[in-house]
């Protein structure tokens, strides 16, 4: 028994690290950094990945609320002096708001009908998911942040992610209690966009930078510095002009995005439950004697500006 | 056959190790950004691994220290195995070995922490950077590499001074 005990503690500082064990998950983790990249992730691993993170969430919910709490000390004590002058400039605020309010609601009833007469289905913001966010890994590999809420709450893979300021990013692993979103600055990031001022058309791509950079945007594209980035909706899976950023023209010439949600931690946001447009499966019913138009001709039809919603 | 006195401490040691590495997983992953826009979060879990194979290296064999990095895996959003496949080789690599264990003296714990450290943050570049295709930002594996060496002297100075406290050894033994 004693040579058994001094074998064991020979030279392996008394565990035994068993060398066919070590290979076996030496493996292991080589075949899920194989098989478990982000752009073509098995439903298998998504699940378990997913199952993981609803098991993780109430306990990374709760150790983010002493977290909070501390992260406030700071701003209430400060603030204490301010309150009664901003109190003051907030009572005339309010007063102005409540024009604007009449107005808004005005106006919200004008374009109720419109939309009637036009026949037109604007995506419904009321229904937004409200949810704080339990973790925010900013490691080299992944800019994402876990969510408390998860498919119980009505949340799905895709669905675009928003807090006070603007789009954060979207919905790409879904769990029962718990999701994860792709922050728009992450790698595998990819949102069109477009210039509000001037429509034109790019894609949004993360690379880990605070500023994800605008790609194909034409050679003669009307972007200029600070010009409003919105998304253009035009994959179908984001609705069309949820704020995004300011253009900002790089040193190398690039275009780049400061973008809006960075103003503030990404720690509470609100999740759209937004029904991407399908694409049709079958060819509609032409009548023949559109099919009988030759091709050039449609082609040369010129296209209303913007209009593609 | 071991005392009932020495069975109990043992259990001891056990559970502050399940806790300091579940502590260690949670802060890495938990929202702790005090001031905003900087994030810099020491490799809490490699600390607690780290010290625990030296102090009593029955608690960190190689599946156990697999099971941690995939649990930092799947917290983080990491691909999987990443962290897993670097504290798993790290550890292999620079785990005091011998009958004495880990030294008593903090200079040479430091050196091969160091070791631990920079291997361990390689591979993981290196596995992170396949996973995504691409070249990763390397920026925030060095701040967390520089937070985490600058962090572990106080930790393995507390460490040792409760292995030296106590020579029935609630940590050490």
């Amino acid at each position: 028994m004693a040579s058994r005990r001094s074998g064991r503690h020979e030279g392996e500082g008394g565990v035994r690290f068993s060398r066919t064990l070590f290979i076996a998950l030496l493996v292991l983790s080589g075949a899920l950094i194989a098989f478990d990249r982000p752009d073509s992730r098995s439903i298998a691993l998504s699940d378990f990945r997913s199952g993981f993170t609803d098991i993780a969430a109430p306990v990374l919910e709760l150790a983010a609320q002493p977290v909070r709490w501390l992260k406030n000390i700071g701003p209430y004590f400060r603030q204490q002096g301010e309150l009664a002058e901003e109190n003051a400039s907030l009572r005339q605020q309010l007063i102005e708001a409540r024009y604007w309010e009449d107005l808004a609601y005005r106006q919200r009833d004008r374009i109720e009908v419109y939309e009637a007469a036009l026949d037109i289905d604007t995506p419904a913001t009321r229904d937004r998911i409200g949810a704080w966010t339990v973790a925010d890994p900013e490691g080299p590999f992944v800019r994402a942040r876990l969510i408390g809420r998860g498919r119980d709450a009505g949340i799905d893979d895709g669905y675009p992610v928003i807090n006070l300021y603007g789009l954060v990013g979207r919905v790409f692993e879904t769990g029962r209690r718990s999701a994860r979103i792709l922050l728009l600055t992450d790698l595998n990031s990819r949102i069109p966009v477009m210039a509000d001022r001037s429509n034109a058309r790019a894609i949004l791509i993360g690379d880990n930078s605070a500023f994800p950079r605008l790609e194909y945007v034409g050679r003669d594209a009307d972007i200029q510095p600070g010009d409003r980035i919105v998304s253009s909706g035009d994959d179908g899976i984001l609705p069309r002009g949820l704020p995004v950023g300011e253009a900002v023209e790089a040193r190398d010439g690039t275009w780049r995005v400061q973008l809006y949600s960075d103003q503030a931690p990404v720690d509470f946001v609100w999740v759209w439950p937004y029904q991407r447009v399908e694409v049709p499966v079958d060819e509609p019913d032409v009548p023949e004697a559109e099919q009988a138009i030759p091709v050039d001709a449609t082609a040369a039809e010129p296209t209303p500006a913007g209009g593609d919603q | 056959m071991r005392k009932p006195s020495e069975r109990k401490t043992s259990h001891w040691a056990a559970a502050a190790c399940a806790l300091s590495v579940f502590a260690a997983l949670v802060v890495q992953a938990a929202p702790t950004q005090l001031i905003d826009g900087v994030n810099i979060m020491p490799t809490w879990t490699l600390i607690a691994i780290f010290l625990w194979a030296g102090l009593r290296p029955h608690f960190m064999p190689p599946i156990i220290v697999f099971a941690i990095g995939l649990c930092q895996d799947l917290l983080t959003g990491a691909p999987m195995g990443v962290w897993a496949l670097s504290y798993l080789v790290a550890i292999a690599a620079f785990r005091f070995r011998g009958e004495d264990g880990m030294p008593r003296d903090l200079p040479p714990i430091l050196a091969r922490f160091a070791g631990t450290l920079l291997l361990a943050h390689a591979i993981a570049y290196l596995m992170g950077s396949w996973s995504l295709d691409e070249w990763a930002d390397l920026r925030p594996l060095i701040i967390e590499a520089t937070a985490t060496m600058l962090m572990f002297p106080l930790i393995a100075y507390l460490s040792l001074r409760g292995r030296r406290s106590s020579r029935t050894g609630f940590i050490g033994g």
